[in-house]
């Protein structure tokens, strides 16, 4: 792809971002719901005082005075404070982001690493005892809901077999001075493996969780792209050339097999974000995705509109990226 | 060979000598909410209180009775109707090691009650928290006089809610810092916050050993405390069967067995001060008449449900008031009668029943389904609409503009246990709380009358005589109290629940 392409590519990214915070702002201003009466609670309060508190939070300007604030300050990264926290919503959500960012990753890297080999296996053994246990297990694997997995997980490996932790991202007695803050990384640039091993043991079940419908979806995906590559007439004549099973299938087939793995892949991380919400309230991740459920409930618009903004941003560059990607794969598809 | 030796002793001595001789002891809490920050005048949320109460100590604080008792006061008195004197302890310190004097008090009200006084002209949300309080003055190094606009009788129920700071700490690092830094003079120092995930603290060595009249006087049992942020039930339950934490809050109703038959595991209960209630739409259709308010109340097996549903854990209630709370008093009762509803129905012109719904969050479906099935079999056909917390506050909480809808089966904290903070908000005239739209001037008159009301005793029959006029003319039907139920490991002793669902971590300890 040219480098104009590529340009022209991000320069779509502007009105879509507009359109994002339009709907973002929009959404949570007019959902039912006030922010001023949430946060005084069960509490007797004088009108004066309610009017104060609602003046603090910038609440008492109409909503396109809101909005104009909004956005002036949105393009200078200045997102607001957040109402509960009382800090910068950029400050808060970057502090709650690399733990969502290294749990996508690692239910991806789960999800790749077995459904690749499944995918292919069912797809070579096609009809085979084991290709029908596979198309059962992953349909089973996009239904099972992932909060009622996650907690089956917990009972199983962390009540009965004492084996796993039931909650958080390492134990305490690992403190780690973070360096790039992805904590399996961090332990060991710190040259702590005992601590690697606790922040695995922690991320494992989660990872599982939300990896699951992942793995069942790009195990299909695999399967389906194998069996269309296999019937293509090049790997008919790879092995009619006489090369080995082994080679044909590596070389020749998987290769053009992956590529629609890849990109649903690419798309799919962007879909992670959003299952991470369950996923953190059931395995205690204190990472984004726990936040913004909790401020959707509590009427935060800063931090809500900052996160909307923020997964938006993410989802388009996942798109970009795939398609990227798939015409490095496949040189015949042009942008 | 002698070499060998002579390292491995020296490497064994190493070791023993850099193991700690005795291990640590540490008791960790599975909460559901992580702190929104860490500044004792910048929040408004239960759970927050409850983590920073463990680092800060109040003015005040509560008895395991629910007894306002001094804490880092020694003594209080009110010298007129609207000033109150407190003496400050001697020889208190905040963790950093400083003395705290009686500046530092006047400072942390300034803070909580001077407009901008937060900085960046923000005022603190908690500031209507301490109603009309005008001023505060330092007498001398160790008294402070609090001035009233006007008489405030539940100044000392509201002060266990404001935790102290200091003075120095605060003007040196600011509000942005008071949001993430700690220098109380709690039993706890902050060791590390990680977000959303737990706060860790460690004892501190030099407490001087919290409120005298709650024994035992001195620095906390356990030498760390974890709070670790678990919001899904399931998995708080999770994590205590499993032995991972000492201590879960909100226990919910359908786990007391799985905890009860762990051996390691037992489930601790209080007294809740939350009260529910089905308010009815008093502009509706059919509620404007009293007769049909009567025949739902009649018509709901209040014990029932406590037995089947809430476990068993839950007080009846015939008014809006806990019976805890102060001024709560015997009532009469609405005895489950479903005929007598059928019958008050027909009397009311509606012989063949009605057609209804009712209002609930998700949280609590169950609980209205079962009112709902109660309610249909004496005549009053319900259909339970489930909506968001939020969302049903605006439609039912209008402050005296119209609304629609027939039921809200909803509810109401008492965190001071004064009726004032619950009798007001969903009784008065339009106030903020008050969803079945009841409006009674003679009533209005009494809550504004007890609000400022000195005389102990008179005040108690002033909250009697509102609770009488409520229970007869019932804009609500007034349901129960669900304990605060925590499971907690047989590893912890020292330790009960309170009331005002404060996890005080002072006296526990850890075997």
């Amino acid at each position: 792809m040219s480098l104009g392409k590529l340009i022209e590519r991000l320069l779509q990214l502007v009105p879509v971002l507009l359109g994002v915070s339009v709907i973002a702002f929009l959404m949570m201003a007019l959902t039912p719901g006030d922010p001023v009466q949430i946060i005084i609670g069960d509490q007797q309060i004088t009108a004066e005082q309610e009017a104060a508190l609602r003046h603090d939070l910038g609440l008492d300007r109409s909503i396109p005075e809101r909005f104009a604030i909004f956005l002036g300050n949105a393009v200078t990264g200045d997102f607001g404070e957040s109402f509960y926290h009382r800090r910068p919503v950029s400050e808060v959500i970057a502090e709650r982001l690399p733990a969502t960012i290294e749990l996508s990753l690692v239910a991806l890297l789960i999800a790749l690493a077995t459904s690749i080999p499944l995918g292919v296996l069912a797809a070579i053994r096609k009809n085979s005892i084991f290709d029908r246990i596979a198309t059962v297990g992953s349909l089973l694997g996009v239904s099972l809901p992932g909060f009622w997995f996650g907690i089956l997980l917990l009972m199983l490996f962390a009540v009965n077999l004492h084996i796993l932790p039931v909650a958080g991202r390492i134990g305490y007695s690992s403190e780690i001075e973070p360096i790039t803050h992805f904590l399996l990384i961090d332990t060991l640039l710190r040259g702590r493996p005992d601590a690697f091993l606790d922040a695995l043991s922690h991320i494992l079940l989660p990872a599982l969780t939300l990896g699951l419908p992942m793995t069942a979806i790009l195990m299909r995906v695999t399967r389906t792209s194998m069996l269309e590559v296999l019937r293509q007439d090049y790997v008919t004549f790879a092995e009619a050339k006489g090369l080995s099973r082994r080679r044909v299938l590596f070389r020749h087939a998987l290769k053009n097999a992956l590529i629609p793995t890849v990109s649903v892949a690419a798309i799919e991380t962007g879909s992670l974000l959003g299952g991470n919400m369950i996923v953190e309230t059931v395995f205690g991740w204190p990472g984004l995705g726990r936040l913004v459920v909790e401020s959707i409930f509590l009427r935060n618009y800063p931090l809500v509109q900052a996160a909307v903004l923020f997964y938006a941003v993410t989802y388009v560059l996942l798109n970009f990226f795939a398609d990227i990607l798939y015409t490095v794969l496949n040189p015949r598809v042009k942008l | 060979m002698k070499f060998l030796s002579r390292a491995l002793l020296a490497t064994t001595a190493v070791l023993l000598f850099a193991a700690p001789a005795v291990s640590a002891s540490e008791l960790t809490v599975g909460f559901t909410l992580d702190a929104d920050t860490l500044d004792p005048a910048n929040h408004r949320k239960r759970e927050t209180e409850t983590i920073i109460r463990n680092l800060y100590d109040g003015i005040l604080t509560r008895d395991a009775e629910m007894n306002v008792v001094p804490e880092i006061a020694e003594s209080f008195t009110q010298i007129s109707p609207t000033v109150y004197e407190f003496k400050i302890r001697q020889g208190i310190k905040f963790h950093d090691g400083s003395d705290l004097t009686a500046e530092d008090v006047k400072f942390t009200l300034d803070r909580l009650t001077v407009e901008g006084a937060m900085g960046d002209g923000q005022t603190s949300p908690r500031k209507s928290l301490l109603g009309p309080l005008a001023s505060t003055d330092v007498v001398d190094a160790y008294t402070i006089r609090i001035n009233l606009f006007e008489p405030w009788p539940i100044l000392p129920a509201q002060l266990p809610f404001q935790e102290v700071v200091s003075k120095a700490f605060v003007e040196s690092v600011g509000t942005a810092g008071l949001a993430t830094q700690v220098n109380g003079t709690g039993p706890f120092k902050l060791v590390e916050w990680r977000k959303g995930d737990s706060i860790i603290m460690e004892r501190f060595a030099d407490y001087y050993g919290g409120a005298s009249d709650i024994a035992p006087v001195g620095p906390a049992c356990v030498d760390r405390v974890i709070f670790k942020v678990i919001p899904e039930s399931a998995s708080r339950v999770a994590a205590l069967l499993a032995g991972d934490v000492d201590i879960i809050n909100e226990l919910p109703a359908f786990s007391i067995g799985q905890v009860e038959a762990n051996p390691d595991t037992t489930v601790m209960s209080v007294n809740g001060t939350r009260s529910f209630f089905v308010a009815m739409n008093l502009e509706g259709e059919y509620f404007d008449d009293i007769k049909v308010r009567e025949a739902l109340a009649h018509a709901i097996d209040k014990d029932l449900i406590i037995d089947r549903i809430l476990g068993g854990y839950a007080s009846r209630i015939e008014g809006i008031l806990s019976p805890d709370a102060f001024g709560s008093s015997e009532l009469p009762a609405y005895a489950y009668d479903p005929e007598l509803a059928k019958q008050m129905l027909a009397e009311a012109g509606f012989p063949d029943g009605i057609d209804v719904t009712m209002d609930v969050e998700g949280a609590f479906k169950d609980t209205a389904e079962a009112i709902a099935s109660l309610l249909t079999k004496a005549g009053i056909r319900t259909t339970v609409a489930v909506g968001e917390g939020a969302q049903l506050a605006e439609k039912w909480r209008t402050k005296g503009g119209p609304k629609s809808g027939d039921m809200f089966f909803t509810s109401w904290g008492n965190g001071s246990l004064d009726p004032f903070d619950i009798f007001i908000p969903t009784h008065r005239t339009a106030d903020r709380g008050n969803s079945a739209g009841y409006a009674n001037a003679e009533l209005d008159a009494i809550l504004d009358a007890a609000s400022v009301e000195l005389d102990v005793a008179k005040r108690a029959a002033m909250y009697h005589d509102a609770e009488m006029i409520v229970n007869h003319d019932l804009p609500y039907v007034y349901l129960w109290v669900p304990q605060d139920l925590y499971g907690v490991s047989t590893r912890v002793s020292g330790w009960q629940p309170s009331a005002d669902s404060r996890i005080n971590l002072h006296d526990a300890c850890v075997n």
